[in-house]
């Protein structure tokens, strides 16, 4: 296994173009499967179907965001708005599913609306205003929160009914609800941005703009869409965090922005947008959330585990870096 | 409640005003505070509901004494903290009350308040340069309360594990300490892992679900800095089917934590007055203004809510 990982990477110096190449697309995936290999020699707690489903379960609030703001990144934006977005749904969620007040349709309804509803704002800003993305989702970042806190009165939203809790905390087959809402959510995602008309827009939109603009696309619309599907992603995450812990906290998800873009980049989507996977998103979520766990399995702590997340995140844009300069 | 949210949102538009200005220019106006008593106040979150409550009382309390309040949210950033203060010493008000960020790094608000001869107040939470006066509760008392609960429940043997709030902060290491005493005084009483939850309940169940992983039923009692985490641990151990095996101990008395108290979830709580914070630090505040003898510290007690006392605090 050294042996021949040493030879693949002689063998990079020597022909830089094809195999580096290969590295940016396949390196982040040897990476992952090296590291539970790792970790399954250093704790015999790591590799066991009970602790694999945890991971899973833990990951799929920050795959789910990942996989919207990949869509963004793909056009060349950003939404910083995302860990907010997850506290104003799951607020306005949890307001809604107190027991016997409402069907369950009517919080997951409305906390989605509330998702979809910002991030076409998001979007209606972006398009109209020409104003950076960075900027923009800046400003609707710290309106989430206070909209948040507003809704709440600045205290969690406790008291929900089990249906509603079932979302984030039941078992559907033996499996965790969550890990199947992720399951569904990556499949959708993957099918628009392969097979769709909205999926190859975006990739040429994020390739070159003016290009995509000169050659028909309606820019603006495509942007519209990517920050709405943002939004609603958003939504899913924030009220399966508040199903989770039983409550809608308006201080929910700080940061929540920062862990999903870092696993779109470390799964490949190159930060100028253009190009990038769902499949690599997923991997570079459940990489971090590996990281986490196997930390905490070894009994380091955190402080450690932020290191390490952030060495991974630039390693991450240097390959894709040299994966780019190859091409 | 409408109150609330009504000063919730004139202080995040205070503190917008601050940040977009970029600096502590006096607000306009000022205070004219001949015949009013006007009261600085800077909280520590008002995205925290113990906080929140601290300040609600206060403001009722001020409303009844007819004392104007200026209050702001600091958002757990001590630099914001003092320059709030800076900006309460130019508004000239009479009287500060903070609820400090951290035990170092808010210490600057409170010298540079001495100096401009305004009085301030410490609510909650110290300083390590200390206030004309200070109301709040000696945290470590609550982490003694909580461990030597444990210790009692498991008969003074077994593995305990430890969810920290925010490393550094006062309340976090006071509790710490005051877990730490009783555990060297019992000896069968192991702390096997101990860990920040950052005061967050999701943090607090990911870290337990992990911690499930790595040490299954070796787990006999968890110690969280907060209810928060409390109830993350205990969602945690449950969705395991180990709760009943565990005892989990945490602190505040959040309503969230006192239903559970009740439901026989969470095994105890340790309630912590903001009531009494909050009408005590602005009490104190007006006795200092007026000139009147006053306690330059005000501690209010913690106490240990189970199953048989719960009631008593659920309103």
């Amino acid at each position: 296994m050294k042996e021949t990982l040493i030879a693949y990477f002689n063998r990079s110096a020597e022909s830089p173009a094809l195999p580096t190449r290969r590295i940016g697309k396949y390196g982040i995936f040897l990476a992952f499967i090296l590291l539970c290999v790792l970790l399954s020699l250093m704790t015999p707690r790591f590799l066991t179907v009970a602790n694999l489903t945890i991971i899973v379960t833990q990951v799929s609030i920050n795959a789910l965001l990942a996989f919207g703001v990949t869509f963004v990144i793909l056009t060349g934006g950003i939404d910083l708005s995302l860990g907010s977005m997850v506290a104003v749904t799951g607020v306005v969620a949890a307001t809604f599913a107190h027991p016997d007040d409402y069907p369950l349709v009517v919080p997951i309804g409305v906390g989605l609306l509330a998702g979809v509803l910002f991030g076409a704002l998001n979007g209606f800003v972006i398009t109209r205003s020409k104003v950076a993305p960075f900027i923009v989702t800046l400003g609707t970042m710290t309106i989430g929160r206070g909209l948040a806190l507003i809704i709440s009165k600045g205290r969690p939203v406790s008291n929900l009914s089990d249906s509603f809790n079932f979302i984030g905390g039941g078992h559907l087959f033996g499996i965790p609800f969550p890990i199947i809402i992720l399951l569904v959510a990556f499949a959708v995602c993957s099918l628009i941005l392969k097979k769709t008309v909205l999926g190859r827009y975006i990739y040429a939109i994020g390739g070159n703009e003016q290009a995509a603009r000169a050659s028909g696309i309606q820019v603006s619309r495509v942007k519209m869409w990517v920050y709405t599907i943002s939004g609603l992603l958003a939504a899913v995450a924030g009220i399966v965090l508040t199903s989770r812990i039983t409550t809608g906290q308006p201080n929910a998800g700080v940061g929540f922005e920062l862990s999903a873009i870092a696993a779109a980049i470390i799964g490949g989507t190159s930060t100028s947008g253009g190009s990038g996977t769902m499949a690599g998103t997923l991997i570079g979520a459940l990489l971090i959330g590996v990281i986490s766990n196997g930390l905490d399995l070894l009994n380091v702590t955190s402080y450690y585990q932020q290191v390490v997340m952030g060495a991974i995140i630039i390693g991450a844009v240097v390959l894709d870096g040299l994966n780019r300069k190859s091409r | 409640m409408k109150r609330t949210s009504f000063s919730l949102i004139q202080a995040s538009i205070l503190l917008l005003g601050l940040h977009l200005a970029g600096c502590n220019q006096s607000g306009g106006d000022g205070a004219d505070g001949q015949d009013k008593i006007v009261v600085g106040v800077s909280m520590l979150s008002m995205q925290n509901e113990f906080i929140v409550n601290v300040a609600d009382e206060i403001e009722k309390k001020a409303d009844e004494m007819g004392v104007e309040l200026i209050t702001v949210d600091a958002e757990r950033s001590p630099l914001k903290q003092i320059e709030q203060v800076e900006s309460f010493i130019a508004q000239d008000v009479d009287v500060i009350i903070m609820n400090p960020c951290e035990v170092e790094a808010s210490s600057p608000a409170v010298t540079k308040a001495l100096a401009a001869k305004v009085p301030i107040i410490n609510v909650n939470s110290a300083t390590s340069s200390s206030p004309t006066a200070f109301v709040g509760s000696d945290d470590v008392e609550s982490g003694r309360i909580a461990m030597e609960y444990i210790a009692k429940r498991l008969g003074g043997k077994g593995n305990v594990i430890m969810i920290h709030g925010y490393m550094g902060q006062a309340a976090q290491l006071q509790r710490e300490q005051g877990a730490r005493e009783v555990l060297k005084k019992y000896p069968g009483l192991k702390l096997i892992a101990h860990q920040s939850g950052e005061w967050d309940r999701a943090k607090a169940m990911s870290l337990t679900e992990n911690w499930i992983q790595s040490y299954g039923s070796n787990i006999q009692a968890v110690f969280a800095h907060n209810d928060e985490m409390g109830m993350g641990a205990v969602k945690a151990l449950s969705d395991a089917g180990m709760k009943d095996k565990v005892v989990v101990v945490s602190v505040d008395a959040i309503p969230d934590a006192l239903q559970a108290v009740q439901k026989g979830t969470l095994d105890a709580t340790v309630f912590q007055n903001a009531e009494q914070q909050g009408s005590k630090a602005i009490e104190t505040a007006i006795k200092i203004v007026k000139g009147q003898p006053y306690d330059a510290q005000t501690l209010v007690p913690f106490q240990l809510v189970t199953k048989e006392n719960v009631a008593q605090y659920m309103k």
